[in-house]
């Protein structure tokens, strides 16, 4: 690799996107004698001018070198060969976008995605079909990873001590480090994040050897250690484990989020949702057993809440009841005698097609016990099975504790922090930040100047998951590539880059993970275009469950206090995610909460303490304290308290610093998700919750249909409403060359999300802050409603997503003094911006309040980052005029375009809407409504269909399919 | 009540003058200055939060989704509906011949004109991009762009610039002879030119007041109409939507009668203080307040049916939508706002069937004023209350106004009263060739 000159290392750091900045990072780089002298070779003028050198004659000589830093930041193509994915056989004028396929591991979970460029530009995350942990589908963290490539805020250059430096200097610090180390690594640590790159764990090896003695550790904030940590008990190894949920006819869930947080959600999903398709023979039944309700549990036909520290008693108790030997509960859980019998019947009843999983938060003896009743059931080999993977597992909890351990002995000599936040990620009694300040060299690889830069000598920019090489395995074992789809913004180096440096490694990062797979080019350009690298995924297993465990089960503690419990954010995780608006504004499932988190209690705390939504709670535990905004959540067990992780975050950037509160400060690193004897009190004291829905009881208007199984099979029209739609004095629409419609399944939903943050991706859609939000303005097209029924204790939870109902006779269109909101020939309720002066009256007039008005100019208009994220066929919509949901009419208009070239008709399924290709469980599905073959007419043609509000005649295009659940006959009461 | 409509001492000679000297003679009071002072700084927050909100956006206001519509439109409605009064006592009373108009016509007739001016700018400003207001006009562009002739918004602002037009020339013209009076009668040069080019030439001949006469009446009639055109119009702005509380026939009776009904109160509001100050009882009488009050309390009734007529139909309906927007009115969150309403509109007004209430000036101007608070309550409440909880409980939100919301308010009442403040200086407060053919007839009758 040559060295960059001085011009080119000086025109990347100043490639910065806020005016203001530049001149800031002018003066600093003035100051620094080694710049100076830099100068002097890329401007030999210099020292002619030097002298009389001021700001102004040096920016007069360099301003072409800025106009040039500008274009140069942009949109360079790639310098390594990217091998684009082939949508079409036909090769793609330039002005379509293109697709690479790629793997972004985010939020705990790795899957495939396709990554949609425009000219260059990274603009829109998919998910890979090809991709067994995808399926076409995307967590709403993965749409979000294209705003944290373009994110404004981030890292830009490297920094010695506080100062702008350069990848040179730094270079040759790796250079001395690598020569002190070289004999004996002792003092030389590295603090990694989860090992779920092959490359990295390579490169791991590599170091280990290349400097002997030296520690790599490993930390999460949200790790999985329980669950490899269960499979060691059970089966002497930590073997990971894969679930085959479409196999599965009755699911248990122990506090198993495995619809949201858990790795593999999206696939198992899609398997979950496969299996509850009331017009088969088959249909699944889920029972969960909770402390705080997750997506899994309002998915769930058995929602039982329970506290955390009594859920393993129920699986105990399940296994008494199973007849497993050495099998008893010490005490008892709680649950009623009826519940578990029935369940235990309806387990036994389906050997080989029934499933247990156990949670992240449970300890590792309910997933050892979890392998166990699996074993005893006969479910291994058929829902689930297990592997080995490649890479070692390295525990979350020891690798904090060695490292801190080591700190505080003061043997570490050199910590180099690969892309983690520690200083703020930490329990709080790990104190990371007074150890981390005795670590003579501190070393930071991060996308962001965090907490944990700030406190090291050295920040160095880490290249965005979007602008490097590398490798990720997702969570059923399955391998597959990470490539670049542009050139690094700025003047940042992957994570392997940079141990390539210490390691005088001189492949290009491309050679080095292909190395990785011993693939040749053709295999390596295959798998790049499928973006899956074959058979990959470690052979299945099927080992004895070793039940020695069954002898040192602990007894919790009996007492009636209130436990705590940690869970990651639901959308902006560990904290990692905190600058990103998307995530930030995406309504958290279930709460609806935006830009804060909450400690969630339930109804009972909430009435003996007088507790109200917002009121500031204050929380002690073994002399740690918080103070945090109360969340009443219906649902919630007794006497836990659920808080997020993930806020309070002080050096976030502009978006997410100084939002919520930061729960690490209550968390210690031997009970990370689970403590007893929380003490609160309330306060006088007041939060502003920032909620995009307030009410969520239905109010007897039943918007969202459910009926059970046994309901619909008895007389499957039940979830229906009127057969004919009643006269109107409007005349029926001129049918057009196609009838475009949606159908939602409600069965399917799962109430994820994905589909707001896909739409914001992929329409523009501006992010508004917690205060806009509050007033109740946010902008998503389209929202996730959650509505609440029956006990508060124990509720039924129902999601719809509702994006505009494109009706026939739209309210909307009537009242319009413009004619700004039209319909087109094919359906579509559209939205002229340019025509639109803002009165609000079609707003008003929306039974579904779907449309969202620009109160204020919400579009960011001047960060040019911001403007090269997005999607260059959607209109930047200005302040004063209204937007709604068009069906991403640009899809559409790109397949007609397509078709009208090769004189045809567009196929069914040609025209994805965002929300419908991102959704997990294709509750989503559109198309040509007045053709009886497509999708779309087949799901309008369900007994389950029905109409939003039917009663005002608007006759929407978007119709709902109604939910079933599936309770066990035994229980219908007892839900 | 026999109380003649003109006190017997006032002659031709007397009123002319007495009324003249206002305008020519009276020094400037300091109440009036103070009364100006306070409006001019009312005016100036308004002016500064039509600056904002251009800057900005209509979101430095409380709107929200899903309350998208709330103060600006409460506003307007208010202030085009106190506008009503006013035509209604000057044209309404002129074609049916009442003479006790006489006194009032002239400073009602200003009211009008100025309510309907300030009322004009809210639907302005409340667009999402007002600079764009024009595009409701119907005017041929190059793109063959028409308004939408189904929203009740176009033919809203169509009957809002014709009634604007329509009460500015019916005020103008029936101030002309009384201009030339005070041409006639004016010593400085200044106000000599100054009143002699607002008179345009009038020089009292027959055939001048014969066009005048029939100008006057042709005026009336357009005038009279377009008081229950504009008003429908607002209340068709409503019925067009489909929300429950909105989705009325019959609000178009009812929106006219509450016009009537808070522009009662308005021409009270004014009248009083005028006659107290400007020492106007000769003019003003007991009678002409008692008619008025009377006025108000029928309007009032027809209001408080409407209330009811509104909760009957409801219930009646068995709309589970109308039903629970009636329930919400009820005990809602802005159940607050119902009940100042009635208490303001249907309970304050029954104290005027009391001849002695209605001779008391200060509680005839406290009832007054409360029915203007009413009447503005009820506007937001009608607005409000539909938009707060439709359809669909998950888009249920609240509204809470903003320091802007507050500002339009209070800047539009100061921007009313500096209008008629100067109206008080600069022009007759009470039409002198009119009470002159009043004491005439009066003469004729009685003598």
């Amino acid at each position: 690799m040559t060295r960059p000159t001085a011009r080119d290392a000086l025109r990347t750091r100043l490639g910065d996107s806020r005016g203001p900045r530049y001149w800031r990072a002018l003066e600093e780089i003035i100051e620094q004698p080694a710049w100076r002298s830099r100068l002097h070779e890329a401007f030999p003028q210099l020292a002619r001018l030097e002298p009389a050198l001021d700001r102004r004659d040096f920016l007069k000589l360099i301003g072409a070198s800025l106009a040039l830093a500008g274009l140069g930041a942009c949109s360079r193509p790639p310098q390594e060969q990217i091998v684009p994915w082939v949508r079409r056989p036909d090769q793609l004028p330039p002005a379509l976008p293109r697709f690479y396929a790629s793997t972004l591991a985010c939020a705990g979970d790795v899957a495939g995605v396709l990554v949609e460029t425009h000219q260059g530009r990274p603009t829109k995350i998919e998910g890979n079909p090809a991709h067994p942990m995808s399926l076409g589908a995307t967590t709403p963290a993965m749409q979000a990873a294209v705003l944290e490539l373009w994110d404004p805020d981030r890292s830009q250059g490297p920094v010695h001590d506080g100062v702008a430096a350069s990848w040179d200097a730094f270079r040759a610090e790796a250079g001395r480090l690598a020569a002190r180390f070289a004999r004996d690594g002792h003092g030389l640590h590295v603090l990694g994040g989860r090992l779920d790159s092959p490359t990295l764990a390579a490169q791991r090896d590599a170091w280990l050897a290349r400097f002997p003695g030296a520690q790599w550790h490993a930390y999460e904030a949200i790790d999985d250690d329980n669950a490899l940590a269960g499979a060691r008990l059970a089966f002497g190894t930590p073997l990971r484990t894969r679930h085959r949920v479409d196999r599965a006819r009755v699911i248990l869930a122990l506090e198993a989020d495995f619809l949201g947080s858990q790795p593999g959600s999206l696939r198992h999903a899609r398997d979950f949702i496969a299996g509850r398709d009331p017009a088969s023979e088959e249909f699944n039944r889920l029972y969960v057993v909770e402390a705080s309700p997750t997506l899994t549990g309002a998915r769930a036909d058995h929602r039982w809440a329970l506290d955390s520290a009594h859920i393993g008693m129920v699986a105990l108790e399940l296994g008494d009841l199973l007849g497993l030997p050495g099998v008893h509960a010490p005490q008892a859980s709680g649950m009623s005698a009826r519940r578990l019998r029935a369940l235990a019947r309806d387990l036994a009843d389906q050997r080989g097609t029934s499933l247990v999983l156990a949670g992240r938060t449970q300890p590792p003896w309910v997933h050892a016990l979890a392998h166990l009743l699996n074993e005893a059931l006969g479910n291994v080999g058929h829902t689930v099975d297990y592997y080995e993977p490649a890479e070692p597992w390295v525990s979350s909890a020891d690798g904090l504790r060695e490292l801190t351990r080591a700190m505080a002995a003061g043997t570490v000599d050199t910590l180099l922090l690969l892309d983690g936040n520690p200083l703020y990620a930490t329990p709080v009694d790990a104190q990371f930040a007074r150890l981390l300040a005795r670590v003579p060299h501190r070393i930071h690889l991060g996308l962001y100047r965090d907490e944990t830069a700030l406190a090291c000598q050295w920040h160095l920019p880490r290249s965005h998951a979007l602008e490097g090489w590398s490798d990720l395995r997702a969570a059923d074992g399955t391998a597959s590539p990470v490539q670049p789809v542009i050139a690094p913004l700025y003047d940042s180096r992957s994570t392997h880059e940079l141990l390539a440096m210490f390691l005088g490694d001189t492949q290009s990062p491309r050679e080095r993970v292909q190395a990785t797979w011993h693939a040749d080019d053709d295999a390596w350009r295959a798998s790049l275009q499928s973006g899956v690298i074959p058979h990959s995924a470690p052979p299945a297993q099927h080992p004895r469950v070793d039940d020695a465990f069954l002898g040192h089960i602990p007894t919790p503690a009996d007492q009636p206090g209130l436990e705590l419990l940690f869970a990651p954010d639901p959308t902006v995780w560990d904290g990692r995610y905190a600058n990103n608006g998307w995530l930030q504004e995406l309504p958290k499932p279930l709460t609806a909460l935006t830009w804060s988190n909450v400690a969630l209690v339930s109804p009972e705390l909430a009435l003996a303490h007088d507790l109200k939504n917002g009121d500031a709670l204050e929380m002690r535990i073994d002399g740690r304290h918080t103070q945090a905004p109360v969340w009443v959540m219906p649902g919630q067990a007794a006497r836990s308290v659920t808080v997020w992780l993930g806020y309070g975050r002080r050096h976030a950037g502009r978006v997410g610093g100084q939002l919520g509160f930061d729960a690490y400060a209550l968390r210690t690193a031997a009970a990370p998700w689970r403590v007893d004897g929380l003490r609160v009190n309330r306060t006088d004291a007041h939060y502003a919750l920032a909620t995009t829905q307030r009410h969520h009881a239905m109010e007897g208007r039943a918007p969202v249909r459910a009926t059970t199984l046994d309901a619909f099979r008895t007389d499957p029209a039940i979830a229906q409403g009127h057969a004919q739609d009643p006269p109107s004095l409007y005349p029926d629409r001129l049918h057009g060359d196609y009838a475009w419609g949606m159908s939602v399944d409600l069965n399917a939903c799962i109430g994820c999300g994905a589909c707001t943050i896909a739409c914001q991706a992929e329409n523009n859609i501006p992010v508004v802050g917690a205060a806009e939000v509050e007033r109740g303005r946010e902008m998503h097209w389209i929202r996730v409603d959650r509505y609440y029924e029956g006990d508060v204790r124990a509720p039924r939870i129902h999601h719809q997503p509702v994006p505009c109902m494109h009706c026939e006779h739209a309210p909307c269109e009537v009242v319009c003094p413009v004619g700004a909101t039209v319909h087109d020939a094919e359906g579509l309720n559209v939205q002229v911006y340019n025509r639109c002066v803002g009165t609000r009256f079609c707003s008003n007039n929306c039974p579904y309040k779907v449309r969202r008005f620009n109160f204020l100019q919400y579009s960011d208009l001047h960060t040019e980052t911001l403007k090269a994220q997005r999607n260059p066929d959607v209109t930047v919509r200005n302040r004063g005029v209204m937007e709604k949901c068009t069906y991403c009419i640009q899809r559409i208009e790109t397949a007609h375009i397509a078709a009208d070239k090769a004189g045809r008709r567009i196929a069914d399924g040609e025209v994805l809407t965002a929300c419908q290709a991102v959704c997990p469980t294709q509750a989503i599905v559109f198309g040509d409504q007045q053709d009886p073959a497509t999708a779309v007419s087949r799901q309008k043609a369900s007994p389950r269909h029905y109409t939003l509000l039917e009663e005002l005649n608007t006759r929407p295009r978007t119709t709902y399919l109604a939910s079933i659940r599936n309770p066990h006959p035994a229980l219908e009461d007892d839900a | 009540m026999n109380t003649p409509l003109l006190a017997p001492r006032e002659t031709f000679a007397t009123l002319t003058d007495r009324v003249s000297d206002i305008t020519l003679e009276r020094p400037t009071g300091r109440l009036w200055l103070l009364a100006f002072a306070l409006s001019f700084v009312l005016t100036a927050w308004l002016g500064a939060g039509i600056v904002w909100l251009l800057a900005k956006g209509v979101g430095i206001w409380g709107l929200d989704m899903p309350v998208a519509w709330a103060f600006a439109i409460a506003d307007y409605v208010w202030w085009i509906a106190i506008g009503m009064a006013g035509t209604f006592i000057s044209g309404g009373l002129y074609l049916a011949r009442q003479g006790w108009r006489n006194a009032l016509n002239r400073y009602a007739e200003a009211m009008t004109v100025f309510a309907v001016s300030v009322s004009g700018i809210f639907p302005i400003l409340h667009l999402g991009r007002p600079w764009f207001f024009y595009w409701l006009a119907p005017y041929p562009d190059r793109m063959g762009l028409w308004p939408q002739w189904r929203s009740s918004l176009f033919w809203d602002f169509s009957a809002i610039v014709a009634y604007l037009i329509v009460s500015v020339l019916y005020f103008y013209v029936g101030l002309i002879p009384d201009l030339a009076t005070l041409r006639d009668r004016a010593r400085t040069r200044g106000k000599q030119v100054f009143y002699g080019l607002l008179a345009i030439g009038w020089r009292g001949e027959a055939r001048h007041w014969q066009r005048f006469e029939t100008l006057n009446l042709l005026l009336a009639a357009m005038a009279v109409p377009l008081v229950f055109s504009v008003h429908s119009m607002v209340a068709l702005d409503f019925s067009e939507g489909l929300l429950p509380g909105w989705h009325s026939t019959i609000f178009p009776p009812f929106f006219v009668a509450g016009a009537l009904f808070s522009g009662f109160g308005m021409v009270l509001v004014l009248g009083i203080p005028l006659r107290h100050f400007f020492g106007l009882g000769d003019f003003i009488t007991e009678r002409h307040l008692d008619n008025l009050a009377k006025l108000m309390l029928a309007a009032g009734l027809f209001v408080d049916y409407s209330y009811a007529s509104e909760m009957f139909n409801a219930f009646y309906s068995g709309d589970r939508y109308e039903i629970a927007h009636a329930m919400q009115q009820l005990t809602g969150a802005y159940a607050w706002v119902y009940w100042t309403i009635i208490g303001c509109n249907a309970v304050s007004i029954q104290a005027l069937w009391f001849p002695r209430v209605r001779r008391s000036h200060a509680a005839l101007f406290a009832i007054a004023l409360l029915v203007l608070i009413g009447m503005w309550f009820e506007r937001f409440l009608l607005i409000v209350s539909s938009l707060y909880h439709d359809f669909l409980p998950s888009s249920w939100g609240m509204f809470y106004p903003t320091f802007w919301d507050i500002a339009f308010l209070a800047g539009s009442i100061g921007l009313f009263f500096l209008l008629f403040l100067l109206f008080v200086r600069l022009l007759p407060l009470l039409p002198m060739f009119e009470l002159r053919k009043l004491r005439a007839r009066l003469e004729r009758e009685g003598a």
